[in-house]
């Protein structure tokens, strides 16, 4: 699972993974970073649409809501993912990582600092993905807001 | 084991006694021991009579709504027909059918009805005699129409609707009647079609020969229940209400030689109200005769309800029975009644009460928002799709069937309410106090119609309230079973 989704968060959209810094990757790569990026993404969305269709007793929601409850899960996503990557990268338990880091010669303060923003970035479109296809998934077994998103 | 109750409604408030039986009905009230079939015949030769015509449009629509229901089990589930049905065969829904017709009365006055004008002045010359007539009807009751019935005239009524044990109807009515069926009559004593009719009716059905199954109905269960003064008029005129005491006593003395000490009916039920009454707009009969419905009609349906019960233990010596409330109140409501009538009503008018109103107030937000209108849901199966969609509520079996039976409903309960005694088990309600309908009782929680939305929702995927050919099925079924679930929810039924 480690390999999955260190092939998913090691690319270069959004300007996420740069070969210049490989203790960043690694030590995300052994302390398991990844696979709480790629849980992230996957479970807090797939919990908040299991509660939106099947826990939320609202028989009037409109389109209006389904947007907004995408947004709270985006915004939940996002957010968790940036303080995970923060724990991960820079409070990390890594000496060779926090020791490089604290050296501004080698430019990976400016780097690292900048990825937390962008790994929550990802998850969040990623989010919105997934998201969707939750909705079309779980809407089935709803029955109340089984008209939603449409 | 399926029976059928034939009730005669005589006169006016026999008309207004079927309505409010018709509504009970309508409400979810049903017979019980097996039966399965009401048959009502209204006998009024007022034909333009506004209590009349509202009857019979109200039988009408409740027939055409439960042609339109598969199966129906909670709201419409006890069967209505008319004798022609029965007789025929005839799945053709028409009002008229409900009425015993009778000849000669539309154009005629009274003596031309019964030939006054062919009867000798000269008594001792000829056999019969115009004057020994002038000794038993006025001159105004001689020039009376009576197309608008017998104006509080029992002694007219006697003679004319002597005719319907002759007639097609009277016929049939005997012709369909089964072995286990019942009769149950309701008459009011102080006018003039209802005390005539009566005895005039128990005497034929128990001892006319002619009658097709005689043998079966001069011993079948009877029941009826005789009103009572309750309410008066409005001004004195050809109909006198400050007669409808002493005219009632001496109908009673009658009832009481020929009918109750014969034992000629199982159970006769007494109903009247003294004191604080209603004052009715004056009218003598036609369509300004619509008086507004009154708990001692309601209270009148529950005594048929109660002659079916006990049927199996009824006696062959005439019980009397009278009807009566817990406290005396000039605005009752559930709680002024004995627990079992309560149970009774709460049970069911407070679920249709729901029903009415929220079509009317609750309908508008949930339209084409709430997945129960919804009938064009992407990527879902067809079989949960909902079939009371815009379509539907804008159709019109919706708007000429359920929309006028349910206003008809929301009058009957607003006419009890502004009569005297005044029924009014329900407060006035709007889309955000729904749950705040029953008087006195304030549930806790969301009191907006929300949670019948909640369940109409869930229903949606219940197949047994979906039915392709009759139209009505899931809007009923489904609101019989999402009210009782919310009422019941806030304890807002009386169990």
């Amino acid at each position: 699972m480690n390999r999955i989704f260190a092939a998913l968060y090691e690319n270069n959209w959004f300007g996420i993974y740069d070969q210049n810094y490989p203790l960043i990757f690694d030590t995300l790569y052994d302390n398991g970073g990844y696979v709480k990026f790629g849980v992230s993404f996957i479970l807090i969305p797939f919990i908040c649409w299991l509660l939106f269709y099947r826990a939320w007793k609202y028989p009037y929601g409109n389109l209006l809501h389904w947007l907004v409850w995408l947004a709270i899960t985006i915004v939940v996503v996002f957010s968790t993912t940036y303080g995970i990557a923060n724990m991960e990268i820079l409070a990390s338990s890594n000496q060779a990582l926090n020791n490089a880091i604290s050296n501004s010669s080698t430019g990976y303060a400016g780097y690292s600092a900048s990825l937390p923003l962008k790994y929550a970035l990802f998850n969040g479109s990623l989010t919105l993905v997934i998201g969707f296809i939750y909705s079309l998934i779980l809407k089935q077994y709803s029955k109340i807001q089984i008209h939603l998103p449409f | 084991m399926a029976r059928k109750l034939y009730i005669f409604g005589i006169g006016g408030t026999g008309s207004r006694v079927l309505k409010s039986l018709s509504m009970l009905f309508a409400s979810g009230a049903k017979l019980e021991n097996g039966f399965d079939t009401v048959i009502p015949i209204i006998i009024d030769p007022d034909t333009s009579n506004g209590d009349l015509n509202r009857t019979k449009d109200i039988l009408r629509l409740y027939q055409e709504i439960r042609n339109q229901i598969d199966q129906p089990s909670d709201f419409y589930s006890q069967e209505i027909k008319t004798i022609n049905e029965l007789a025929n065969n005839s799945p053709v829904v028409n009002p008229d059918y409900f009425q015993f017709k009778l000849k000669n009365v539309d154009q005629n006055t009274f003596n031309q009805y019964i030939g006054f004008d062919s009867l000798s002045e000269d008594f001792k010359n000829s056999k019969d005699d115009k004057n020994f007539v002038r000794l038993l009807y006025s001159e105004k009751n001689l020039k009376s129409n009576l197309d608008v019935g017998f104006k509080g005239n029992p002694n007219m009524g006697s003679v004319v609707l002597n005719q319907f044990t002759n007639s097609d109807d009277f016929t049939k009515f005997g012709q369909t009647f089964g072995d286990d069926d019942a009769i149950f009559i309701i008459n009011s004593i102080f006018g003039g079609t209802g005390a005539a009719g009566f005895p005039l009716l128990v005497k034929n059905l128990r001892g006319n020969k002619n009658l097709p199954r005689f043998a079966k109905i001069s011993v079948a269960p009877i029941g009826g229940i005789t009103y009572l003064p309750y309410f008066s008029l409005s001004k004195q005129d050809e109909i006198n209400a400050e007669s409808f005491e002493e005219k009632a006593k001496i109908a009673i003395d009658y009832y009481n030689r020929t009918i109750i000490s014969q034992n000629k009916i199982n159970t006769l039920y007494f109903i009247g109200n003294r004191g604080n009454t209603n004052h009715e707009e004056y009218a003598v009969g036609g369509q300004d005769q619509k008086n507004k419905a009154h708990f001692l009609e309601l209270a009148g349906a529950l005594a048929i309800f109660d002659f079916c019960k006990k049927i199996n233990s009824i006696t062959q010596t005439t019980q009397i029975k009278e009807f009566g409330i817990e406290k005396n109140t000039e605005n009752i409501s559930f709680d002024d009644m004995n627990i079992e009538n309560a149970k009774q009503l709460s049970s069911t008018i407070t679920k249709f009460k729901l029903y009415t109103e929220y079509l009317n107030k609750g309908l508008p937000k949930a339209l084409n928002t709430a997945r129960w209108t919804k009938s064009n849901i992407k990527l879902v199966n067809l079989s949960r799709q909902s079939s009371l969609d815009k379509n539907y509520f804008n159709s019109a079996e919706y708007k000429t069937q359920i929309q006028p039976f349910n206003n008809y409903f929301d009058e009957w309960l607003r006419e009890m309410k502004e009569n005297k005694p005044a029924f009014s088990p329900f407060e006035e309600i709007s889309a955000d106090n729904a749950l705040e309908i029953v008087k006195g009782q304030i549930p806790k929680g969301n009191k907006s119609f929300k949670s019948i939305d909640i369940e109409n929702c869930i229903l949606t995927d219940d197949v047994s309230i979906r039915s392709k050919e009759k139209k009505h099925t899931t809007l009923i079924k489904m609101f019989g079973k999402s009210t009782e679930k919310v009422l019941s929810k806030h304890n807002l039924i009386i169990r």
